[in-house]
């Protein structure tokens, strides 16, 4: 066994873009386990009966969901530079994936408070005033059922907004929010989409997939700043 | 193209299965290719992507400069709406082109259930599916995979299959392709024809076939002289030197076989006479524990996989098994790999193996008596001793497994209700076997018992023989349920239909195609799955095409008969299976391989690796 000072913990951001929005956050974790043993990066494996490399992600992203800012910590066994370890994971990483960089966890991922997206609507049914009915939505209270594994239940999701814009541009509508992300409180930002199409009728509430995309761009701390 | 596909990905269940996109995966640059081949698995991605096959002709025809390999799996129905109703046809994962614009299209058929959904697949790409119907512009139809052994059910919708182990037949046909073409001698019909001079290519187009009153076959013969009367199946001779993927594609979404398959050998030396693995597969040729350890550590090394699994028909009939083990052992446990042998025989499962199985993470045990009482065990020559299965679950139990599962068959020739009951007096013998252990593991004994029905199958002793019918196959699943009383004692059994349906298609002939097309014109696809699979609406499809499926599957074949895949020339000889199809009514065993040769007549196929007798 190695001794615990020893054992050297590693913070990767990366990028998940493109067709990988179709991997779900379980998959996700198998193939990233994958990714580090190939990768002959010493990672550190749990015990008990079932060792597994272990890795932790700061905040699972949605199915739909493009990001330039997932982050994930695992501890390595012994030595190896960030430089190293970048390159060896983005040589393992399949397309679309990139290792944005390589460094040493310093503040842990509980302290996580927001996520700031982009999303885009493209519907044919965006009219010139849809901007500014999204900002009036969002403005006051958007009740919205929320499903969950313990049934449904009538949410205001304003309450889980700090921050939205919607503007107009070149027919589309972007929406730049900052919402709760977290253990405590977590806004899935597709509920914002659904609030929109259950209120403004812009786009169909069972197809609201094909009409947005939805980009992560930076997790945020209780102060805003950016969590590192 | 590109855009339609990501629209509607976004509204089906799991869209992992339709992106392509993954590590490993073999992008070329188009136009710098002579031929472009969609390797096509009738199944869902999971599933395919299981396919140890599969993996290894992606790979051996990408290694080819001139040739792009890419794969198509059969998407599920949400899937295909969603194609149908935007205009997207079937496409290849790597380039996400058209099927249809390929130059072949190659089909891997792996077993009878999934002929709906390959024919479908033709239909979702654009194309023709009878292949009479399909001109210049369209690619080649290649079959291939187990079910090509008797291809006559779907001969009408394809070109050529290949027929035994494809990863040098593939090669040389793709080789001809690219010449032909090159010397501006391509046409599909004279392709076709200098394919069928190919060892191990079947051109189904080239053979006639007519038939008696009674329904049975009078001539099938080739139509022109320089046409093979009978096409000998391939087989690659040295494992050691022959390819095999270091390099799999690694799947973003979890598959059936998501560990790294290591081929441990070809062929068994057993020949059960049910078994058409046991039979087409012949002669037994091994790979070395040094090809083996040093392919599995550049697959580690490669995939990241935490799991090794050593595959072949019967993995304790591996002769360097202990020193393979031993090899993989040193390295997998310290990198936390777990090794796990399927395919374990009873009656060679030692206390070595035990340790070796019982490595990083632990899993339950299975064997396949295949029958209950020793007589019927003669007959189907399992040569399996109650003794050695007892033997086994005690060792098994000392290792401090408590799970044991065991795999029986209904309805094999000879069978009694007397067999039946032995079933179950074997299961309670196992259960009994747990109790007489003074020390025992603490999770108390679970023995399953899984029941299949039995389904003559062509190149098999029993080829010739009925099924039993319908009636009478969930009559004897009845019985046993009645006879299982011990709560020890778990039983479950397999759809009679699915089986009846099986035995209806493996042993078909040519006017099956015909049912086959109306059943997909009907929507049919996906039968081995429940949720799919529709039995009366099958009965539906054989009545309105004028189809007596009982005359497949329910008729004893005399051995004088001409039979739809005699075409096929598998290496055993006809004189062979009728030997062993009669020793079985008399109880026979007969010695396997490594005892004794029986002279099956398959060691002119092999060379020095194999456990035959070397040539004359």
């Amino acid at each position: 066994m190695v001794p615990e000072k020893e054992i050297m913990p590693v913070r990767i951001k990366f990028t998940k873009l493109g067709d990988l929005m179709y991997i779900s956050h379980l998959d996700l974790a198998r193939t990233m386990q994958r990714i580090i043993v190939r990768s002959g990066v010493d990672i550190w494996y749990s015990e008990g009966f079932n060792p597994q490399p272990r890795i932790v992600f700061a905040l699972p992203l949605p199915v739909g969901v493009e990001s330039t800012c997932e982050l994930m910590d695992f501890k390595i066994n012994s030595y190896m530079s960030f430089e190293e370890i970048k390159e060896r994971v983005q040589r393992n990483f399949p397309r679309e994936m990139e290792v944005l960089e390589v460094y040493s966890p310093e503040v842990k991922f509980k302290s996580i408070a927001y996520a700031d997206y982009t999303i885009v609507l493209h519907s044919p049914k965006i009219q010139a005033d849809t901007a500014d009915n999204v900002n009036s939505l969002f403005s006051k209270e958007c009740i919205i059922t929320k499903k969950s594994k313990s049934g449904e239940r009538e949410v205001d999701i304003c309450t889980f907004i700090k921050s939205l814009n919607a503007s107009a541009q070149n027919g589309t509508v972007v929406i730049n929010t900052v919402v709760n992300a977290g253990n405590e409180s977590n806004l899935n930002p597709e509920l914002i989409v659904q609030a929109i199409a259950k209120y403004l009728k812009i786009m169909d509430s069972n197809s609201i997939d094909e009409y947005c995309t939805i980009m992560r761009n930076k997790m945020l701390d209780e102060e805003l700043n950016e969590f590192k | 193209m590109q855009k339609n596909i990501s629209t509607i990905l976004k509204s089906v269940q799991k869209p992992g299965r339709y992106t392509g996109g993954e590590f490993g995966q073999i992008i070329k640059d188009k136009s710098k290719v002579d031929l472009r081949i969609a390797f096509c698995f009738p199944d869902t991605y999971e599933i395919g992507m299981s396919n140890l096959g599969i993996k290894i002709l992606y790979g051996a025809l990408n290694e080819m400069e001139g040739v792009w390999c890419e794969r198509v799996f059969a998407p599920w129905d949400d899937m295909e709406e969603q194609m149908r109703a935007n205009g997207v046809p079937l496409y290849a994962l790597e380039s996400k082109d058209n099927v249809k614009d390929f130059d072949i299209m190659a089909i891997s058929l792996q077993y009878e259930l999934c002929y709906t959904t390959a024919v479908n697949m033709i239909d979702l790409a654009g194309i023709p599916i009878f292949a009479k119907d399909r001109g210049e512009e369209y690619p080649i139809l290649l079959g291939g995979g187990p079910c090509a052994y008797n291809a006559e059910p779907v001969a009408d919708f394809f070109d050529i299959f290949s027929i035994g182990e494809g990863e040098e037949a593939l090669c040389e046909l793709s080789q001809l392709y690219i010449d032909m073409k090159k010397n501006g001698t391509y046409s599909k019909q004279a392709f076709l024809r200098e394919a069928s001079h190919l060892k191990g290519f079947y051109v189904p187009s080239l053979y006639c076939v007519e038939y008696n009153e009674n329904g049975t076959i009078k001539r099938f013969e080739p139509k022109y002289e320089d046409v093979p009367k009978k096409v000998e199946k391939r087989v690659v001779e040295d494992l050691n030197t022959s390819y095999f993927p270091v390099k799999p594609v690694m799947p973003y979404i979890e598959t059936v076989h998501d560990r790294i398959m290591l081929e441990t050998f070809r062929g068994c030396i057993r020949g059960c006479r049910f078994c058409q693995a046991g039979m087409v597969f012949r002669p037994v040729r091994e790979k070395s524990a040094e090809v083996l350890n040093a392919q599995a550590q550049e697959i580690y090394k490669n995939t990241g996989y935490t799991e090794i699994s050593l595959t072949s028909l019967s993995i304790s009939d591996y002769s360097c098994l202990n020193e393979a083990t031993d090899l993989l052992l040193d390295w997998t446990n310290k990198n936390k790999i777990n090794l796990s042998l399927p395919s374990l025989r009873a009656d060679s499962f030692t206390k070595e193996l035990m340790r070796k199985v019982s490595g990083v993470r632990s899993s339950g045990l299975t064997f396949a008596p295949e029958a209950g009482t020793q007589r019927l065990r003669d007959a189907i020559n399992k040569n399996l001793y109650e003794d050695d299965l007892l033997n086994a679950v005690r060792l098994a139990f000392e290792g401090g497994k408590s799970q044991v599962k065991l795999y029986f068959m209904n309805g094999l020739p000879t069978e009694t209700y007397e067999d039946i009951e032995g079933i179950s007096v074997l299961a309670k013998h196992v259960v009994d076997e747990f109790y007489k252990m003074p020390v025992r593991p603490k999770k108390p004994v679970q023995v399953t018992i899984s029941v299949s029905c039995f389904v003559p199958k062509p190149h098999t002793p029993f080829q010739w023989e009925p099924q039993d019918t319908l009636e009478s196959l969930v009559d004897k699943q009845r019985f046993l349920g009645e006879k299982i009383t011990d709560r020890k004692v778990r039983y479950t059994w397999h759809e009679a239909k699915v089986s009846r349906l099986e035995a209806v298609f493996s042993k078909g002939d040519r006017r099956l195609s015909k049912a086959i097309a109306h059943a997909v014109g009907k929507g049919m696809r996906f039968d081995a799955w429940d949720e799919h699979f529709d039995y009366d609406k099958w009965m539906t499809v054989f009545e309105e095409c004028g189809i007596d499926p009982s005359f497949y599957a329910n008729r004893r074949i005399g051995y004088d008969e001409i039979l739809p895949w005699d075409v096929i020339d598998i290496g055993v000889n006809k004189s062979f299976m009728i030997s062993e199809n009669k020793k079985a009514y008399e109880s026979k065993t007969t010695p396997n391989c490594k005892e004794k040769c029986s002279g099956c007549g398959a060691n002119r196929l092999g060379k020095e690796l194999t456990w035959c007798p070397k040539k004359k």
